[in-house]
Order: C-alpha cells, then structure tokens, then sequence
C-alpha cells in the first residue's frame, strides 16, 4: 500500500505550517517561469510539473546575501554585534530531487574543521519536500552524475504527481515521517518518475583527463564563449564560493556575505596585481576541476547533481554539460 | 553556535613606519581572557579588519613568546583596505581571526642549519621565524639570512637586520638591487638576492631554506639552493593566495586539491611540484 495526498490536502498542510509560525518556501509562478519564493498565501504556490525552477532552493540555507554581524565605532573601541540565530522551522516544498541532492554534498563543506552556523541552523531548521521528475530536457544530465529523476538524496519527503490532483507521498527522514503524519491516506496506487535523461560522456573518464590536463590549450579553446558572467554559479545548487565585504561607514555597518563566482575575472585577483587565474580559460578549469576533481578529491562527491541549471540560465549557450560534451570530444575522446 | 566570521576587537599597541609604504603594527586582544588563551605557531597568519572597510591577510610576523601581550603583522599600503589601515594609531580598534593555517615546523629543524631568503615585502612572514630561532638560539645550528629590496628604502625591519648578524654564528647578507645614489649611507651588497645567496654558508643534506619573495626571486634563488646541496622537502616557501574566509569555505585560494588557507600557507618545494599551476 502507499500513501497518497490530494493537492487540497497538500495546500491545508502547508496553511497548518504557515499558521503555527513556519517559513513555506514553495515555486511561484513569475511570468511563464517559476520560482522559489517564501509564501504567505499557499494558493500562490504552483505545483505543476515543470523540468525546472529558476532559482536553486541553495538560497534559504545560503542565502544570495546574509549580515554575519554588525559594528559600531565607541571612542577608541568597536562594539560588534552577532548575528540572530536562524529559529523559525522552515519548509521547503517542490524542490527538484537534483536541486535537494546539492544539500547532502554541501553538507561536508560547510562542516569542514569550521562549523558554519548559517548553513547548519537553517539545514537543522528545514524540512526539504521534493516532486520527482515528470519531465527532464535537453540540460538534464543528473543520471550522468549518480543522480536519477526519483533520487532521494537530500529530501525528507518525495512526492510523486499522479496526474489526478494527487500525490504519492514516501517519507525519507523522520522529518518528512513528521511533516506527513495523518495527512495522507491509504491506496493502490504507486507513481513513478520519467525516465533518465540521456548522457553519452562518462564523467570519470572526463574527471581523469581533467586530472592530467591541467595545462591544455583546450580549456582556453572551450571557454571562447565564456564571458564570465558568473550566472552559471548563482543558478548552481552546488556552487557556494563567497565574498565578504563590509556595508556602511567608518563608524557604523555590518559585515555581510555574498554568493559569488570563479568566473568573474576579479576573483583571484591580488593586490599586487598578479592573478593566478588571469583568464578566462583558467577560470572555467576551476570550475569544472572543482566540480570533478578538487571536491571529490576534499569530500568524496561530485560537486555538480546535473540539473542542468547552469547551461540553462547561460546567454552564451555554455555550462556545465556543453563543456563536459567538449572536453569529451576533444580531450578525451581524441585521445583514445 | 560560534560565529566563525566574527573577529575579535584587538587594540592598537604600536604603528612603526617600516618603509615609504609599509608599517608593522602591534595589536593585542581587547579581551583579556582571550589574551591568555591565544596561542599561535610559527608561520600562521590572520585576518585583520579596519570595521567599515573589509578584512586582509597577513602573516604574524612575529614570533610567539609574547603572545598573550601581543601579536604584529606588516603590511604595505596597495589596496582600499591597507589605504584606510595607514591611519590607524595606537589606542584604536582592529578586528582580528585566526590563527590560520600550517605552520613551519621549528621543532623539525633544531639541530639544523637554516638559511632565510626574502625579498621585499616578503621579509615579515620570515621574520617570525627568524626571531624565534633566535630567542632559541642553542638549538639550531648555523643561520644565514639572506635579504633583498629594490632600494635601500624598501628594506622592512632594516634596523633588526643589524641587530640579528650580532648574535653567534648568524650570518646576514643584506642588498640591494639599486645603489643609493642620494647620499643614504648602505654597508651592504648590490646585487640580486640570488647571486648574493651564493655566499651563503649554509649547505648540504641536513640544511633548511625558507624562501619568501617575488616568484622571479623564488624561481632563481631554487637552482642555487639546489648547487648547495639543499633538498627539495628542505626548501620550505609561504603562499599566498587570495582568501576571504581563512576556514577552507570561501574558494579562492586553492592550487588544484589544495587549499592554502587550511593546507597552507606553508609548503616545501616538493610539496609545491605536485601541485598544479595555480598560483
């Protein structure tokens, strides 16, 4: 037997949330693309089957821009003043599986020898609720990186589209167990995700030849088309390099953080001038080294869940599919 | 939890003008119990903050038998942040994290010969260690420190380097790549610092090298160590990378695999030949 919820019981759950306090994170609708937004009205919530949201669910456990504390100049001292912890439960429902699969790779980063506070409150704080696919397109590539439209990983709950306003509902953690508890009822039926998308590269075989070919021309070959916008990284569920700057004045401010990206020329730039990733051929061997070598190497996973999201948002047709279909062909591929 | 981000308050002690663009700053913990419980190795850096601008890295430049008084680095004014550090004076506040990183392993090298290579602004992530081989003298053997600027003006802790070549057995060779030519009195070479680290007598097997400075510094100051018989898990250098956080989370500062922030700063040359070109 399964469990299964209707659509209208879905919305009451999540109005029952909303109610004693909780932060709903759910897709709107914004134009003919969605988004993940905090609701306060469930009916804006839009849970139709899409292949993809625009943005990642990243942002409410990192978010784009967060105070890390603030100051004030006192005479000759400085008062500095913590930021507020993260303490409302917060609900996270429609999330992709390969957006929710990023979280469990994260995980170990943000717990590297430093616990970061920001990322682990709000991960401690949410319940992640994921759709498994009922579509995929032409960026989907999760089935190439060990994921799969009905992967679990990184959600409390998946849910299953029935197709007849209602839900197949399998809890995955105690969370999910919680969040569901006498809100689904018993049935036959079962729902089943589509099908993988297809790949035909071999990521290994890639992160190999990225592993001896640090020095080839083909990275500067393959990043033409690049012009280091940095898009690619703020659409990535897994991507989390950041800055951190001061806002305010001399006297008076806070320190804040913010996303940013490989790609951008300033980067690596030091004060002397000197960049050790002075182009944009080097800056796009970071990034796909970092996804497929210097994080597997770190914390034993891929730093990518194939969603494709990168070469979606991306005005130069490039991202991480494109270059991995490159340096296929014309690394390792020509190689061989 | 603890906020990993969250400096502590440190109050100026002393601002001593080092050269034309540089300044090294005594600072110690507002704190008094943070004080007395801070400890760092030698060769570790931190994270300094003027609140309002951002933060910077630098070494601690000195050595650790003071620590619970105080801590130094130096910088040289390039950048919006170090423009908005020349100000500062004793009395006020900076904000401090760390300490960060590996650090050279001074337990390693009793008993052994040392020679320091700096050049330029280089001189300070040395000086740490040359102080502490010094305060512990009888425990390492002989020391050479070779050290290099563009004009006489540009030598940082110019008036320790006197002090240093008094101690038994150390031997310093100070130059120049410039001769003055405005009247300023200079005993020492002129030369670059590897033609001048030719002179050195510390060689062999058992020999250490630290090497800080410019990377064209680095690059021909190698092919001599190497003449002299130092062995490449004997050649120890601090990088430095672009970093933001200092906790291996930001991802700058890495050189393939390896992140100079947690990994680093300190490596030996062996170390740094398996590791890509990226930096």
């Amino acid at each position: 037997m399964s469990q299964i919820i209707t659509l209208e019981q879905l919305k009451q759950t999540l109005k029952e949330k909303l109610a004693s306090g909780a932060r709903v994170v759910a897709p709107v609708l914004d134009g003919d693309m969605a988004t993940f937004k905090p609701i306060t009205n469930v009916e804006k919530a839009s849970f139709e089957p899409r292949a993809c949201v625009q943005n990642s669910i990243k942002e409410f456990f990192f978010p784009k821009h967060e105070t890390l504390f603030s100051f004030v100049r006192q005479g000759n001292d400085v008062v500095l003043t913590d930021a507020a912890d993260f303490d409302v439960e917060q609900i996270v429902v429609g999330a992709r599986p390969c957006d929710a699969a990023a979280l469990p790779i994260l995980d170990p980063l943000f717990a590297w020898d430093y616990q970061d506070r920001f990322y682990q409150e709000r991960r401690a704080k949410t319940t992640v609720v994921t759709f498994a696919c009922t579509k995929s397109d032409a960026h989907c590539f999760c089935s190439a990186v060990g994921g799969a439209p009905d992967n679990t990983s990184g959600a409390d709950a998946i849910l299953f589209d029935l197709g007849d306003g209602s839900f197949e509902v399998r809890a995955v953690t105690e969370k999910g167990t919680a969040l569901f508890a006498g809100k689904t009822s018993e049935s036959d039926k079962t729902g089943a995700a589509c099908e993988p998308p297809k790949a035909d590269f071999d990521v290994n075989s890639i992160a190999a030849w990225i592993r001896e070919n640090y020095s080839s021309p083909l990275w500067e070959k393959v990043s033409l088309r690049c012009v280091g916008c940095g898009a690619c990284a703020f659409v990535c569920p897994t991507c989390h390099c950041f800055d951190m700057v001061d806002e305010g004045s001399y006297n008076k401010g806070k320190r804040v953080r913010n996303w940013d990206s490989c790609q951008e020329a300033m980067f690596t730039l030091h004060a002397s001038g000197h960049n050790p990733r002075g182009t944009q051929g080097k800056r796009q061997r970071q990034r796909l080294a970092h996804k497929f070598v210097i994080y597997p190497d770190k914390f034993k996973s891929f730093l990518c869940t194939g969603c494709g999201s990168c070469s979606r948002s991306c005005g130069q047709m490039f991202g991480v599919r494109p270059c991995l279909e490159a340096l296929d062909k014309q690394g390792v591929k020509a190689q061989q | 939890m603890e906020n990993i981000y969250l400096p502590d308050p440190m109050e100026v002690l002393q601002v001593t003008q080092e050269t034309g663009d540089v300044k090294r700053v005594r600072i110690r913990f507002r704190d008094p119990e943070k004080a007395a419980n801070f400890h760092f190795n030698i060769g570790q850096f931190g994270i300094y903050s003027v609140f309002g601008v951002g933060e910077s890295v630098f070494n601690i430049c000195c050595s650790n038998s003071h620590q619970h008084e105080y801590i130094e680095f130096c910088f040289r004014k390039v950048g919006r942040l170090t423009e908005r550090m020349w100000d500062v004076e004793p009395g006020d506040t900076i904000g401090f994290r760390g300490p960060f990183g590996n650090s050279y392993p001074m337990q390693d090298w009793e008993g052994k010969d040392i020679v320091f290579i700096a050049g330029g602004i280089a001189m300070p992530p040395i000086r740490c260690a040359i102080q502490y081989c010094l305060e512990n003298r009888e425990k390492y053997g002989k020391i050479s420190i070779v050290y290099g600027a563009r004009t006489v003006g540009d030598l940082v802790c110019r008036n320790e380097l006197d002090e240093w070549a008094k101690y038994p057995d150390v031997d310093v060779l100070k130059t120049v790549d410039v001769a003055p030519t405005d009247g300023v009195a200079w005993d020492g070479r002129v030369d670059f610092v590897p033609t001048v680290l030719k002179d050195s007598k510390v060689s062999g097997d058992n020999a250490i090298a630290l090497v800080v400075g410019p990377p064209i510094m680095i690059k021909l100051s190698l092919p001599i160590l190497a003449e002299n018989g130092i062995k490449d898990e004997n050649i120890f250098t601090s990088l430095e990378n672009r970093m933001k956080c200092g906790l291996g989370k930001c991802g700058r500062c890495n050189c393939g695999s390896v992140y100079v922030c947690k990994e680093g700063p300190v490596f030996t040359q062996a170390d740094l030949k398996k590791m890509p070109d990226d930096f």
